[in-house]
């Protein structure tokens, strides 16, 4: 195959909105600077760079649905994602990408829909959860359920009311300890929302974002349900450099994260050794 | 507002300051980004007011000890710069001699108006920021740590074995030469330096964060090396850290 | 394919004749080892050596190399960077050749990477057969003793004269035009055969199990404990791979002007073999343990690259043999210990 231009070269983006979600995640809304759709799937992810600083892979949390720009949620923990959080409106960063398979909405569509997300893996689902909103009629019963460890730490909360209120989605929520007594909710860590719903597995596709330590726990929950393993779905975070199948960084056996990933079904990831 | 940078020299041979003068160019344009206040070796006028302190030299005296906590105080970013700031370096040679010792071979007769204490790197005393490592102080790592301090962001300072960088500068490995190198320890940055210019890796930009020290050193004895030469060979520059006690 | 016949005595012309129209790298002496430099008259090349300390992929994908150059400030630009000067690599050995299809495997797959592929048309190669081998070179056991493929010419050693096999039109112009030779014939592609299997008895080291038997080896061994004991000797160096013909892995990096006005990207050998290769920010590091490393570089070489472009990544040219200090980076003996347990 013959290359047209340097994978390695980003489109120029400008950053036309910012807004704090938790007091570690801000939500930055980009536009390209040639005007062009990003053109994403939901789960798929950009390598985002501040030229001098670096480059980092992040997940693109608005639907497709939403035209005209896109928006990445992202937690401050390094150099890029601090430099990112630095930068003002009209700022201009990097785009390469999308890149990696995204949530497998063909198979999704007409299925029943279990979403856990824990903490800030809510900012790839948010992806999936708009775009089913804006093509609600494809898709069966859809259970939302999103986890973190206390209030402050939730995101997109304007959002999560939204959510609560619809009725397109069955949503269920918890924090791990809470010492506020106006919050009514649920007191624990994700696992214990599962006896509150049941579902037809048969027809349920599970889709899991959260840290490494949540999917042992929630997947023992959704195979506990009957679901079967090749309708969990889950979205794993490694090392990513190139974002391109080059640089070996992603590689979980034999498999590259930014490739065949990040989404994958629980059955292509059991007998994974170093997966999860 | 330009940011300020100051620097400060304590036991060492002040040949890591002198490394910052022989950049010349560059050292303009640092000095374009920033203010320099504070700078024994080139400049007279001093100042308390400072952003960044660089610190050279390892703390050896009470006084030392003093002076770098007051520092620690001023800086809103402290950098230890070369090894003896950074891993204590040779001057932990004498902590292995009792100190009253240590005084007499060096000052002999007026020995008793020093006072010493053992050397220790800087970090042993006040927290560190970042590090420029390397006896001299590796020039291309404190240009990086310097860009790093101007863009907002943490210098990328490789955390792997000297090995790499000799590797990838197409050396003949010393051990193939027959003598021996602690490299295989020793964090990478200096472009394996000494060992391109013929020479051997004695370590003096400090362990690597997770050495493999037992199996260098049955390196070093397969290849030789007395029991007594391996200590010596780890104390050289190393003489802080727990391996070469 | 089509042979010709150069003599020794044309073969000075030949390579200078190169050198007037393209840069030319080929093998130098130094220390009694040898390496891969650029020449500037025939007088320098050796084509009689057993290993380089580097192998040719420092042509193909240079331990540092600028991706992308960019200007900082009010209006920020982008520009791709590749530098893809041509140039002649002379003197590789067939493994090496090996090692460099891969190569191509890799950096042509799905997503093609310019900087690879820009040089990789512009170089051409000109490959030696191996009388000598290296002591640690296990070649044969790997299939990689001789090739037919990857090369524009292949020179072979037949006492006063070379067989050149022609591997493609670029060869073949090149040859045309710098060198005067003969086709070959019958008698010397004979003596090339017997050239090349005299060589084939010089090799000291040898996998006792099939290379096709390899991978599911490993498969069965995932939890062997041989990880773990070698792993317990590793320095985590990296020296193993960064001699490696057919590690390709890379770290990428900015860097910016002191006066900040502007900056470039470039990336540099990386390693499996390094403790932070799998290290995220937030602080996990997904192969922690010495033996995981260990584990995944051999996995690399005797499987996981095989599934992935139908090719082992391993060529036997025993160079991490010779580069680990610790002895503990042979595929021979890892294999073989594997395959004698089972
Ligand atoms: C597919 C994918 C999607 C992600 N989506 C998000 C998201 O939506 N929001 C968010 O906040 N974070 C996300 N992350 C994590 C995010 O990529 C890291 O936090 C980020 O790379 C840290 O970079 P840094 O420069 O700030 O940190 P540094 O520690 O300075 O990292 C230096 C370099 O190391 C690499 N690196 C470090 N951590 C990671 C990591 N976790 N994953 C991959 N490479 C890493 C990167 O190449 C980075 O440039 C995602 C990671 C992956 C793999
Ligand atoms: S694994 Fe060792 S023998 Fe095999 S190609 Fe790499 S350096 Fe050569
Ligand atoms: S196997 Fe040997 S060469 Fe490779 S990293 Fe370990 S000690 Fe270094
Ligand atoms: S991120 Fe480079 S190979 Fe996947």
């Amino acid at each position: 195959m013959r290359e047209k231009e340097s994978i390695y070269l980003p489109k120029l983006a400008e950053l036309v909105r910012t807004e704090g979600l938790t007091e570690r995640e801000r939500l930055f809304e980009l536009k390209l600077r040639n005007g062009d759709e990003l053109g994403h799937q939901p789960g798929q992810f950009v390598e985002l760079s501040i030229f001098g600083v670096g480059e980092a892979p992040l997940s693109i949390s608005s639907s497709p649905t939403k035209k005209g720009s896109f928006e990445v949620g992202v937690r401050a923990v390094g150099n890029v994602t601090n430099a990112l959080h630095r930068l003002e409106k009209g700022a201009t960063v990097g785009i390469r990408g999308p890149f990696g398979n995204g949530f497998p909405l063909d198979r999704l569509k007409g299925q029943d829909v279990l979403i856990v997300a824990g903490g800030i893996g809510l900012v790839p689902l948010r992806s999936l959860v708009n775009y089913i909103e804006d093509n609600r009629q494809d898709f069966g019963r859809v259970l939302l359920l999103f986890g973190c460890r206390t209030l402050q730490e939730q995101l997109f909360v304007g959002e999560l009311d939204h959510w609560r209120a619809s009725k397109d989605f069955e949503y269920y929520e918890s924090v791990d300890r809470c010492e506020d007594p106006s919050w009514k909710g649920q007191v624990g860590v994700i696992t214990t929302l599962f006896p509150q719903f049941t579902i037809a597995p048969e027809k349920t596709y599970a889709v899991i974002v959260g840290p490494p330590v949540m999917y042992r726990f929630v997947i023992a929950e959704c195979k506990n349900k009957g679901i079967p393993d090749d309708q969990i779905l889950l979205s794993l975070e490694r090392r990513m450099k190139c974002g391109v199948g080059k640089c070996g960084h992603c590689q979980i056996n034999n498999v590259y994260v930014c490739q065949e990933g990040p989404v994958f079904t629980y059955s292509e990831l059991k007998n994974l050794e170093e997966a999860i | 507002m330009k940011p300020r940078l100051a620097f400060f020299d304590f036991t060492g041979c002040e040949g890591c300051q002198l490394e910052v003068l022989n950049f010349e160019q560059e050292l303009l344009d640092i000095i374009s980004a920033a203010d320099i206040v504070n700078f024994r070796e080139a400049m007279t006028e001093r100042s308390d007011d400072y952003d960044i302190a660089f610190i050279d030299g390892a703390i050896t005296t009470e006084r030392d000890v003093a002076r770098i906590k007051e520092i620690r105080e001023r800086a809103k970013i402290l950098v230890a710069i070369g090894a003896c700031a950074c891993i204590g370096g040779i001057n932990c040679l004498k902590n292995f001699y009792p100190m009253e010792e240590v005084l007499r071979i060096v000052y002999g007769e007026s020995a008793h108006y020093y006072d010493t204490i053992p050397a220790r790197p800087v970090d042993a005393v006040v927290p560190v920021d970042y590090y420029v490592q390397g006896c001299p102080m590796t020039q291309s790592e404190f240009v990086k740590v310097v860009k790093a301090l101007l863009t907002g962001k943490k210098p990328e300072i490789p955390n792997y074995p000297v090995c790499v960088e000799c590797k990838m500068a197409g050396n003949i490995c010393v051990f193939e030469k027959g003598e021996t190198c602690v490299g295989p320890v020793t964090r990478a940055g200096c472009n394996a330096l000494c060992v391109t210019n013929g020479r051997t890796c004695w370590g003096c930009r400090g362990l690597v964060d997770d050495p493999n020290t037992d199996s260098e050193k049955e390196i070093l004895a397969k290849y030789n090396l007395t029991p007594e030469e391996i200590i010596a060979k780890f104390r050289m520059f190393l003489g802080y850290s727990e391996v070469a006690k | 394919m089509k042979y010709e016949v150069i003599t020794k005595e044309d073969l000075p012309p030949f390579v200078n004749g190169l050198l007037s129209e393209i840069e030319v790298v080929g093998v130098k002496r130094k220390d009694g080892k040898f390496y891969f430099d650029r020449i500037e008259s025939y007088d320098e090349l050796c084509l009689d050596y057993d290993v380089t300390l580097i192998p040719p992929k420092k042509y193909l994908l240079p331990p540092n190399e600028t991706l992308l150059k960019f200007s900082l400030g009010e209006a920020i630009q982008v520009e791709p960077f590749i530098d893809a000067a041509p140039r002649i690599i002379l003197g590789v050995h067939p493994y090496d050749i090996k090692a460099i299809e891969l190569m191509d495997a890799v950096f042509s797959d799905s997503n093609p990477d310019a900087n690879y592929m820009e040089r990789r048309r512009n170089t051409v190669i000109v490959g030696v057969d191996c009388r000598n081998p290296s002591p640690n070179a296990f070649c044969p056991s790997m299939g990689t003793a001789t090739t037919e493929t990857g090369f524009d010419l292949m020179l072979t050693d037949i006492g006063e004269q070379y067989v050149v096999a022609i591997g493609s039109e670029k060869g073949e112009e090149l040859l045309k035009k710098h060198a005067r030779t003969r086709q070959a014939t019958e008698a010397d592609l004979a003596q090339r055969k017997a050239v090349r299997e005299e060589a084939l008895a010089k090799y000291k080291l040898s996998i006792k199990a099939a290379v096709e038997e390899i991978p599911e080896l490993l498969e069965r061994n995932y939890d062997h404990p041989l990880w773990e004991e070698l792993a317990a000797k590793c320095l985590s160096c990296g020296s193993c791979t960064m001699v490696c013909p057919t590690c390709v892995c890379f770290d990428v990096q900015d860097d910016v002007e002191l006066n900040l006005t502007g900056g470039w990207r470039f990336r540099q050998w990386d390693s499996c073999m390094l403790q932070g290769f799998a290290k995220v920010a937030t602080g996990e590091n997904f192969r922690e343990d010495r033996t995981s490393r260990l584990r995944h570089r051999y996995f690399r070489k005797g499987n996981y690259m095989l599934k992935r472009y139908g090719k082992l990544g391993c060529v036997g040219c025993g160079r991490c043999i010779g580069a680990c200090l610790a002895e503990i980076a042979s595929p021979v003996e890892a294999y073989n210990r594997l395959k004698e347990g089972s």
